[in-house]
């Protein structure tokens, strides 16, 4: 009813459609911007704050390809409400249509038990982790190229490639202890 | 090459020797230059958080000797130092001598020099001794830097220009035994007084020790460990109240002080604290989750009344009546009892700030 699911309507040729979901409602701006300006391929981009998502809109929503989480770290409510949402997306989208891109990654005062929680999110999802920096114009460019190159192949519109192929060469790991122990025991 | 390796290496050996005496750190370097991943942290990191503490211990005010009740007196800025090369606890007063030539040289460059009355300067280093916690720590130092006219009378009190104190409380066993012979490791420095005299002090460790200076912040996680601890306390020395202080991105910036009177803090860090447990049962420590579960109840008590989500903001300062951190570094600590834990974490902070 209220869940997101991945094959529910039919597709549009050589299109994509991609849901941005962030809860600060910035960055997913820009990247729109930057995103539609696609030509190899006609890009719809949604917008949203959080899922689910409103009913009303339910007739006229293209059928979403990829679902990007965009998650600033320096706020504790960002990953919050990114972990409330995902509990209404479809199972059928974990098999390589979501992604999470992060925002200051780099800040000197992020605490580093948010950056593991997220890895640990992302890892535990099996789902591609990425790191963007969404204050210069570069940096959006940058980041819009690396959602499109996951967006065409979400979308089928890569021969011979499909997300579930994509996402397991490209998901996020933590490594458990055993096998942290196992790689530091390497050099002796 | 090298994942191969490791992967295939397991099935062999059926004893997986633990090596103890391996410096972790040696291991990280190595580490990293074999494997570079975009979003693959060296499984060193995850060792680092610390996800449960000690309860706080509390230290009897009779214990303390005069130059410990010093470090209580003011606000301090706090800052990390990377260990000391040769720096020997025999021979402080050499080094008072050399710091005051020091400063001094420093002042007069630039300037005519002129024969005067000019008030100079005298340093003195003292060791502050009972704060170490094991054999392997190296005492605090603490030092002052006096003004004084040539023309007053010998017992005049001098007025104290800056004072400042290097320390390492509580710091990592494994790491301090690993470190080489000929240096100490003193990691947390303290200092107040005027900017410029701070550099100087600075610029002078640099030059004698081969050390480096860098900025210590406290992240809002290790504020949130400190009011719990605090709090924690309030059973057996009453903190009065827990002050919280948070900025959140709204245009323009808010500031929201939140402020809890001591028994209701106190009886909402219980009820997180294992719900059901008795007195004579606790082993005396605080685990992370409570700690997050104390907060976010906190948090949401807050939204349930005014409606703002405290959880967008940063936290940017703890105050009770044992104390008060702040985001940009500052430490001051009102109350000897609780000093060692406090002093613990900071430590702690420090060396996990420090370039390794």
């Amino acid at each position: 009813m209220s869940v997101l699911r991945p094959l529910s309507k039919l597709p549009d040729i050589n299109a994509a459609s991609v849901l941005l979901v962030e809860n600060e409602e910035d960055f997913q701006q820009k990247l729109a911007g930057v995103m539609v300006k696609e030509k190899s391929v006609m890009v719809k981009v949604r917008l949203a704050k959080s899922l689910p998502l409103p009913a009303k809109n339910e007739q006229n929503r293209p059928r979403i390809d990829l679902v990007v989480f965009l998650i600033n770290l320096m706020s504790a409510l960002s990953l919050q409400s990114a972990e409330a949402s995902l509990k209404h997306l479809g199972q059928g989208y974990f098999l390589g249509k979501v992604c999470f891109m992060v925002t200051n990654a780099r800040h000197a005062a992020l605490p580093a038990e948010r950056m593991l929680a997220v890895r640990k999110l992302a890892s535990g999802l099996r789902c591609p982790l990425l790191y963007a920096e969404d204050q210069t114009p570069d940096g959006v460019t940058n980041a819009a190229e690396r959602l499109l190159v996951i967006l065409r192949v979400a979308a089928g519109c890569v021969p011979m490639t499909t997300a579930l192929f994509l996402s397991n060469l490209t998901s996020c790991i933590v490594p458990t202890e055993e096998e942290e122990q196992q790689n530091l025991d390497f050099d002796a | 090459m090298d994942p191969h390796t490791s992967v295939a290496r397991s099935p062999f050996s059926s004893v997986v020797q633990r090596r103890r005496s391996k410096s972790y750190r040696q291991s990280y370097r190595s580490y990293v230059g074999t494997m570079s991943h975009l979003a693959y942290t060296p499984g060193f990191t995850k060792r680092r958080l610390t996800t449960c503490r000690l309860a706080p211990k509390r230290c009897s005010t009779a214990e303390m000797n005069p130059e410990q009740r010093a470090l209580l007196v003011r606000e301090w800025q706090l800052s990390y130092v990377t260990p000391l090369y040769r720096f020997q606890h025999g021979h402080l007063k050499t080094y008072s001598r050399q710091l005051a030539a020091f400063l001094v040289s420093e002042r007069q460059q630039g300037v005519a020099a002129e024969v005067g009355l000019e008030s100079t300067l005298r340093v003195t280093f003292t060791l502050v001794a009972g704060m170490a916690q094991t054999e392997e720590e190296a005492d605090t130092v603490f030092i002052k830097i006096h003004s004084k006219t040539p023309l007053a009378p010998p017992d005049d009190p001098q007025k104290v220009l800056w004072s400042g104190w290097l320390t390492c409380v509580g710091g990592d066993p494994d790491y301090l035994r690993t470190l080489p012979e000929d240096f100490v490791c003193l990691p947390l420095f303290c200092s107040g007084g005027t900017e410029g005299l701070t550099a100087l002090v600075k610029a002078w460790f640099q030059r004698t020790f081969d050390c480096c200076f860098g900025r210590l912040e406290i992240n809002s996680v290790n504020l949130q460990w400190l009011a719990a601890l605090w709090t924690d306390c309030h059973a057996r020395t009453s903190i009065k109240q827990l002050k919280l202080v948070w900025s959140l991105p709204a245009e323009p910036p808010m500031e929201v002080i939140y402020a809890m009177h001591a028994q209701d803090t106190s009886e909402l860090w219980r009820s997180v604290r294992q719900p059901g447990l008795r007195e004579e049962e606790d082993d005396g420590s605080v685990g992370l989750e409570e700690v997050a579960c104390f907060f976010k109840g906190l948090k949401s008590h807050f939204y349930r009344h005014f409606r703002v989500e405290l959880s967008a903001g940063r936290l940017t300062q703890v105050s009770t009546a044992l104390g008060s951190a702040k985001h940009g570094g500052r430490i001051k600590i009102s109350n000897s009892s609780y000093m060692i834990t406090t002093l613990t974490l900071l430590t702690e902070c420090a060396l996990l700030k420090m370039p390794i």
